[in-house]
């Protein structure tokens, strides 16, 4: 049995304890809120002042002007993987079958069967078939088989306008150009690889080595000097077009005009940049 | 104002402090400039170096094979772009490339500072990478089933990598456009001594000459005069000839008559039918050669062909076709192939 004295004691601490609790999340949550306003306001001051170019240092080349895209044409891909191996030299992309920026898939419908069967350079049995983990080349498959269509679909980033990954970074580390390529700053990646998850195509990997995400840029290094991506460059039968919607005249432009295009999974929302000829129903 | 209203002001000023303080130092310079990223990290990804040249990078040290390949099939960027690059085989021609079928030296410099691109060693296995035929690829692209095409023998034996076509194959001394035919008949009439009048020799001591494909006797007069080919009648015969007269004569020759008669009561037994096959398929099943890179066999003595095809075995005529396919020939499938078509006369 307490004494009228100690329970007010009691409640004395009590109140005192909850206001200091009040008052610590009130300091804390007006800190927060001032620091990111003033770090945000001497930046635009100090970019205001020093009146610097307001885009990449990058020789000759002006990202304002440029609005990069890509087409894929599956109904000429032969499906001979010259690509997935030219994106892995220009990129330094790990060498095993399994880490890629690009890849190819192969859609097989056989006689007497609603849906396809679907494979790509890394099914165990095409990666037997090219005699090791750096080379790539799809087996000879369903030749005993009847077969009722079948067709190859290369597939990369579709450098999203919306892309679903750039808004998980929880660093700022995947962030979109003005020219419509999003990029990864390896520097500021923490390998959460909340991204690699977010990505509705499967575009992006784990690059262990480097402990970072990564994915196609569509060789940015490239594109900014005048040239085309790897894949674009050496691919033998022009199954893949870039070019700069931009220019009218770009190959690009010429093929959305001259096809009937599509994108992938447009119901995700992201607006996808690579536009798609000759694709199927299961293709997604 | 009261006391505890000024603490708490100062509390929340120190704690926005260190907030601002923790910010300014964590935050890369960068940062916010463009949005929500790095801004410097642009330019860093942009300034990397590309390693693939394009074509035309290689030209200025492979102007042979660069022109080859411009001429050839592997190049028509017009007709639904098809341009087989020479990196697409060859491999990158800037920096390192330490992945698959290609190694060369990692010193990130471009070649040639980093020696030499690999020539691809086993040619069966990078040309099948777009020419096997396999389900899926498009009917458009050119695709064999190699067990029934070659066999275990690698592309290059008759192909050109660099202009695969066959039958774009630029003979070896060009034949001129302005060779004459009229002219040629009346040089030739030296000729016809060995080789019989209107170039049909029937037990002469020359083979018949009558319809042979033009670039391949241009190839052989030439091939007599430089000691190339040797044989003491010939090589004086063909250095009695001039350059112009040789594309004259030839032009007179391959303008003759020559059709094929297979003597059908010396047909070959069918145990020699898998050696001939080999040959028919480019010298025709009755000695006349669809292609004018390769010569007729048509009425040809038993024994000519003999020599020759030991000739191309030993080496002592060289030509890169013919070499890999004679190369496992015993004596007695020589022996077959040439009773086959020394049963081809020509009249």
């Amino acid at each position: 049995m307490e004494t009228e004295e100690q329970l007010e004691k009691q409640q004395r601490e009590r109140r005192n304890f909850l206001s200091c609790l009040g008052s610590a999340v009130a300091c804390g949550a007006a800190a927060v809120m001032a620091g990111t306003v003033l770090s945000r306001a001497t930046a635009a001051v100090r970019a205001a002042v020093t009146g610097g170019p307001t885009r990449p240092a990058i020789p000759g080349y002006d990202w304002t002007k440029h609005r990069w895209a890509f087409g894929v044409d599956a109904t000429k891909c032969i499906g001979c993987l010259r690509c997935v191996e030219a994106c892995k030299r220009e990129n330094d992309v790990p060498a095993d079958a399994h880490h890629f920026r690009t890849w190819v898939e192969r859609y097989v419908y056989l006689e007497g069967e609603e849906t396809a069967r679907v494979d790509s350079q890394a099914d165990p049995v095409n990666i037997a078939a090219s005699g090791s983990e750096g080379e790539y080349r799809f087996a000879d498959r369903y030749k005993d088989a009847k077969v009722e269509k079948a067709f190859f679909v290369p597939k990369l980033c579709n450098q999203c306008t919306n892309p679903a990954c750039v808004q998980v970074c929880p660093t700022g580390a995947t962030y979109r150009t003005e020219d419509g390529v999003v990029l990864i700053d390896h520097a500021y990646c923490i390998g959460c690889q909340y991204c690699v998850q977010a990505c509705p195509y499967g575009a992006r990997y784990f690059n262990a080595e480097k402990g970072v995400s990564d994915k196609c840029t569509w060789c940015y290094h490239r594109i900014t000097k005048g040239l085309q991506p790897a894949c674009v460059e050496v691919c033998p039968v022009g199954a893949r077009i870039f070019g700069d919607r931009e220019d009218p005249q770009s190959p690009i432009n010429q093929f959305i005009r001259d096809n009937q295009v599509q994108v992938l999974k447009r119901e995700t929302g992201n607006s996808p940049n690579v536009f798609y000829v000759g694709i199927d129903k299961e293709v997604s | 104002m009261p006391r505890h209203i000024i603490r708490l002001l100062l509390l929340m000023a120190a704690f926005g402090g260190a907030a601002y303080a923790a910010m300014a130092f964590f935050t890369a310079d960068s940062f916010y400039k463009y949005g929500h990223y790095r801004g410097n990290s642009v330019a860093e990804i942009a300034s990397d170096k590309p390693k693939y040249k394009g074509a035309t990078y290689c030209d200025s040290c492979h102007a042979e094979r660069f022109a080859e390949w411009s001429k050839g099939v592997h190049n028509r960027p017009d007709r639904g772009k098809v341009l087989v690059g020479c990196e697409t085989c060859h491999g990158a021609a800037g920096g390192r490339d330490t992945t698959g079928m290609f190694q060369h030296a990692a010193s990130g410099a471009d070649h040639p500072n980093n020696l030499k691109l690999a020539v691809p060693a086993e040619p069966a296995k990078l040309c099948t990478h777009c020419h096997e035929r396999i389900v899926g690829r498009p009917a458009q692209q050119p695709q064999i089933v190699v067990a029934d095409h070659a066999g275990t023998q690698q592309c290059t034996v008759c192909h050109n990598a660099h202009s695969p076509r066959l039958g774009l194959v630029v003979a070896a001394a060009p034949a001129s456009s302005r060779s004459d035919a009229s002219v040629g008949k009346v040089k030739a009439v030296m000729c016809t001594g060995c080789h019989g009048a209107d170039g049909v020799s029937e037990n002469l001591p020359g083979p018949s000459l009558a319809g042979q494909k033009e670039s391949y006797l241009v190839e052989a007069l030439t091939a007599y005069s430089t000691g190339a080919r040797s044989n003491p009648m010939m090589n004086a015969a063909a250095q009695a000839v001039s350059i112009e007269d040789s594309a004259n004569i030839a032009a007179y020759f391959a303008g003759l008559k020559c059709e094929s008669t297979l003597n059908h009561e010396k047909q070959v037994a069918s145990a020699a039918q898998a050696t001939v096959s080999k040959c028919i398929a480019c010298h025709g099943a009755n000695g006349i050669s669809a292609n004018r890179s390769w010569p007729n066999l048509v009425g040809l003595s038993k024994n000519y062909l003999i020599d020759a095809l030991r000739a191309y075995r030993e080496g002592a005529r060289k030509n890169a076709i013919m070499a890999g396919i004679v190369s496992n020939l015993s004596d007695a499938h020589i022996e077959e192939a040439a009773a086959y078509y020394a049963n081809t006369t020509c009249r």
